[in-house]
């Protein structure tokens, strides 16, 4: 397709005016990423012989990885806290408030307000809210809870320490899940559900055979987005746990910052991290192959 | 037959439709038709089980139907946008009303296939609705309603989402499934070309009442009211204020505006002194000579339709629309005699109540 | 009071009745966090433990100020985020502007691609990031030397890529860039191009159409991109730990974390009140940016 000169020379105007941002993700970005995935072939370290004189080993790095435990601990407790708290939690109880703001309530715009409160909270900030929640034994606020419903206490952080985190992430992410899903059922067109009406569908059969299947797309959309950023949550549970009672929480972002910062092995981190971005890569793909289905 | 007695519905304090009396017959092409927010579309659904009716009554067949919910009243309806069930086939959508009461499978199969043969559907069967055409879906829409074998069809402005040509070819489909149907239609539309062309009966409503119910040529030949006279009739017809003095015990004389004067059969003396309002459609209005002229006018405006010729006269604000029959020449600043024809002449009140209608039958 | 529909009154009401049921649940369990932050803040001997305090005051939210360096703290997390907020506005205005119109063949997989990288976790970005900007750091300093000499240091102070303003700001902009520039995409690409259009054929050069009609026409989407630019960057305390070392420079979120690894006992009620402090001005934003967030996404869920 021949371009007359007119439109290269406002092709060119367009590619200055996105030089500058492509630079800057060039620099910032993209590059500490191509870098990253460098650093995983050799097995640089920021103490020991090999911080003198970092190597190129080749695959060292991943055929350790599949060896080591604390990685597929990593893995498998990466797996349940998406689970947990991203598929399970936070779609439910998005899904229940998006369905339930629908209705011509009073106090709307409160409720709203306040289930979207955690999310506006920095990492930081709802980290040290969590703390005072859930760790002091009989003293923390959960225990005073549940003690006032008669149910034993414990010291929440340590004895269950994994369910801790899929609750607070939980409650981190409601905002998301309701937003998505608000915007999902605000599709459905009204005349859709007035039709089933007069076809006779009981609120229970609009949900299951109108709501559901119209919503896919969406809810699809909502897992993947999810997904992913569940998986880079790393400051809010370090804050809480640092990975541990021995490895109960350790994420793969914890695990790769434990490998990087604390054992100081920068290749073998690296390698984790590329792992981490296969792994989402690929469960990327196949959500934008299920949209795709759905249509 | 499906009655309404006397119906009202209010939102808060405001009251939509104030007391409206209808009866359609069986096998009867009803057609509510009025501007936007007289209120028809509220009375569609109203009849529906969509809203609700604060006082009145809404009897179909002899029962009182207005606390029985909308899937158990024996009526369907034919919504504006269609609302198709978009992740579901045409076989699908339009049997899903069997399916949500358990029907088996082949029973339902059965009876879509024989509702497809009716509407032309059985080649789409398997298709999405968002891969048929405008037309195609509306048939969907219409075997959705058919299958559930209702006492009543109802249709919200199915044609207004068409581009015109199809339109024409949608109304005959409608009014030729309604024949093969013998079914009981209460039609909904703004477009009084839609209503004159496919009705049995029009029921025009202004601001949530009935200006007049009737066979389309009784609303043609004899509105009640100026506001069903000025609605029904392309273009629309004039209204001018004129005054009226006796002449004698038979015999009144109209003055109006741009000198307009004759002379108005009234054996009856049924016609009061005073102001009052003269409603004489287009096509009644002729060019003549002068002699024999009520008023001459200037033209301001000459519209050929070929078929016909429209020219405006008189001022922007009291213009008078003039239909000439066939391909007739003039000029934007003709001076035309013209006459209107005394038996095709509507004399309201100022109020806008008819006075006397025309003698035409 | 106008009729309900039949059959639907009494299955209205008790479907709002669970509609509040649930709402109410969900809302106490989202809201219960603050109250220690909320009520700790003006408790004159705050502990971890959520207590009702026995002396109010506003000592705290005063202490922040005096004894630590709150006002630093603060001026420092406003304006650098600040100024990496406006960077990112600008920028993804034009850049969004040029995707949009582009008939590039690499802008959808550019597109992907930059939104992928951002799933790595950031812990993985930080050391290649760190010894990329130490390399620029050091170049800057030996280019700067010669011409400054002692003044050098208060100088890379602002210009500086490790322990300077720039470096975090530029840094902190290029994260929110992706997320940014898909907004701004997706904006121009709902907008018509009749109002370019328009002005192309009244004569407007490139940049005049730019900041005389597309600018306001962008203000929705420059808000919204600005807006959640601006919380996340506020939010973000992983760069600011690794990049500044001199307290001069210390940030908000710092200021916390070094609040809470006192050796002796911790201050909570100090904490809290800081604490407090950091969480406003992002619920601020958020209020703002709620708006926004329900168009921004009902476009993405469309197409």
């Amino acid at each position: 397709m021949a371009k007359t000169l007119q439109e290269r020379r406002a092709e060119r105007q367009l590619m200055i005016v996105l030089l500058p941002s492509l630079l800057l993700l060039l620099a910032f970005v993209i590059y500490p990423a191509i870098y990253s995935v460098y650093l995983s072939f050799t097995n640089e370290a920021l103490t020991g012989a090999a911080a003198r004189a970092p190597r190129f080993v080749g695959s060292r790095n991943y055929a350790r990885l599949f060896n080591d435990a604390k990685f597929w601990n990593a893995l498998f407790v990466t797996f349940v806290f998406v689970l947990g708290s991203a598929i399970i939690g936070q779609f439910v109880l998005g899904l229940v408030s998006a369905l339930a703001l629908r209705r011509r309530l009073m106090f709307r715009t409160l409720f709203s307000s306040i289930i979207l409160l955690p999310n506006a909270a920095p990492e930081v900030v709802a980290g040290f809210m969590w703390i005072s929640m859930l760790a002091g034994g009989d003293h923390a606020t959960l225990s005073r809870i549940v003690s006032f419903f008669g149910l034993p206490t414990a010291d929440w952080l340590q004895v269950f320490p994994l369910t801790m985190i899929i609750v607070v992430n939980t409650w981190r992410g409601i905002a998301t899940a309701m937003i998505l899903l608000t915007a999902g059922l605000s599709t459905i067109p009204q005349e859709i559900y007035e039709a089933a009406r007069m076809d006779g569908a009981t609120p229970s059969q609009m949900f299951r055979r109108i709501t559901v299947p119209l919503m896919m797309p969406t809810i699809l959309l909502y897992m993947l987005i999810s997904t992913v950023s569940t998986i880079a949550v790393f400051g809010l549970v370090y804050a809480l746990t640092r990975g541990g009672p021995g490895g109960a929480t350790e994420l793969i972002s914890i695990y790769i910052y434990n490998q990087s910062f604390t054992a100081y092995q920068l290749g073998y981190g690296a390698a984790v991290a590329v792992i981490a971005l296969l792994v989402s890569l690929v469960l990327g793909v196949a959500y934008v192959r299920a949209a795709k289905v759905e249509i | 037959m499906i009655h309404l007695n006397n119906v009202r519905k209010f939102y808060g304090a405001l009251e939509v439709i104030k007391g409206v009396d209808v009866t359609v017959d069986d096998g009867e092409f009803a057609v509510f038709v009025g501007p936007s927010g007289c209120g028809k579309s509220t009375l569609l659904r109203m009849i529906a089980g969509l809203e609700g009716i604060d006082s009145g009554d809404l009897v179909l067949n002899g029962t009182r139907i207005n606390d029985v919910p909308p899937d158990k009243r024996g009526i369907a309806m034919v919504f504006q946008s269609y609302a198709l069930y978009p992740h579901m086939t045409v076989a699908e959508n339009i049997g899903f009303s069997l399916s949500l009461k358990k029907v088996a499978p082949a029973e339902i199969r059965r009876q879509v296939e024989e509702v497809a043969e009716i509407l032309q559907l059985r080649e789409l069967l398997d298709r999405r609705p968002g891969a048929l055409s405008g037309g195609q879906r509306q048939r969907v829409a219409i075997g959705r309603a058919i299958i559930k074998k209702p006492s009543l069809i109802l249709f919200d402005e199915p044609l207004s989402n068409l581009d015109s040509a199809l339109r024409v070819q949608m109304r005959a489909e409608l009014q030729r499934l309604h024949r093969e149907l013998s079914a009981t239609v209460v039609y909904v539309t703004h477009d009084q070309v839609e209503a004159m062309t496919m009705a049995d009966k029009i029921v025009v409503l202004n601001q949530g009442t009935v200006a007049q119910a009737g066979p389309p040529m009784d609303l043609y030949h004899r509105p009640d009211n100026e506001f069903v006279a000025t609605f029904i009739g392309s273009p629309k017809m004039n209204v001018l204020p004129v005054s009226m003095t006796r002449d004698g015990a038979d015999t009144v004389h109209l003055a109006g505006p741009l000198g307009m004067a004759f002379a108005l059969a009234d054996a009856g003396a049924s016609l009061p002194d005073g102001a009052a309002k003269l409603g004489v459609r287009p096509e009644h209005l002729k060019v003549v000579a002068p002699d024999t002229a009520h008023f001459i006018a200037e033209v301001a405006i000459v519209e050929r339709l070929g078929v016909e010729t429209y020219l405006t006269v008189g001022s922007i604000d009291q213009p008078i629309v003039v239909r000439v029959e066939g391909d007739v020449i003039f000029r934007p600043g003709d001076r035309v005699p013209l006459a209107a024809d005394p038996a095709a002449c509507h004399i309201f009140s100022t109020d806008g109540r008819i006075l006397r209608s025309a003698n035409a039958a | 009071m106008s009729a309900a529909p039949p059959g639907e009154s009494a299955n209205r009401l008790r479907g709002d009745l669970m509609a509040y049921a649930t709402l109410s649940l969900i809302s106490i369990f989202c809201a219960i966090p603050f109250f220690w932050l909320l009520i700790a803040s003006f408790d004159g001997n705050a502990q971890l433990f959520l207590r009702w305090p026995e002396t109010w005051t506003f000592a705290n939210y005063l202490r922040v100020f005096t004894k630590e360096d709150g006002a630093k703290w603060l001026f420092n997390s406003l304006f650098v985020v600040g100024s990496a907020t406006v960077l990112v506005m600008v920028l993804s205005g034009l850049g969004g502007y040029a995707l949009s119109r582009t008939r590039a063949w690499w802008k959808l997989p550019f597109l992907y691609s930059i939104l992928l990288i951002r799933v790595l976790p950031s812990t993985a970005l930080i050391v290649p990031l760190y010894k990329f900007l130490l390399t620029l750091n050091n170049a800057e300093s030996a280019l700067l030397r010669p011409i400054f000499g002692s003044a050098t240091r208060d100088i890379m102070r602002w210009t500086g890529f490790i322990d300077g303003y720039l470096g975090l700001i530029l840094v902190l902009a290029t994260m929110q860039l992706p997320l940014s520039l898909w907004i701004m995409k997706t904006f121009f690409d709902g907008l018509p191009r009749d109002y370019e259009e328009a002005a192309l054929m009244d004569g407007a050069t490139m940049i005049q159409r730019i900041r005389r009609v597309l600018v306001p026409l962008a203000l929705p989407g420059l808000a919204a991109s600005g807006l959640f630019a601006f919380m996340s960057a506020w939010g973000d305390f992983l760069l600011p730990l690794i990049l500044l070392s001199s307290p001069e420079l210390q940030t908000l979120p710092l200021g916390l974390f070094r609040a809470f690894l006192r050796i002796n006992e911790i201050d909570y009620g100090l904490l809290t009140a800081l604490a407090f402090i950091y969480l406003v001005p992002a619920v601020v934003a958020f209020g703002f940016a709620r708006r926004f967030l329900v168009q921004t996404f009902s476009g993405g869920v469309k197409g």
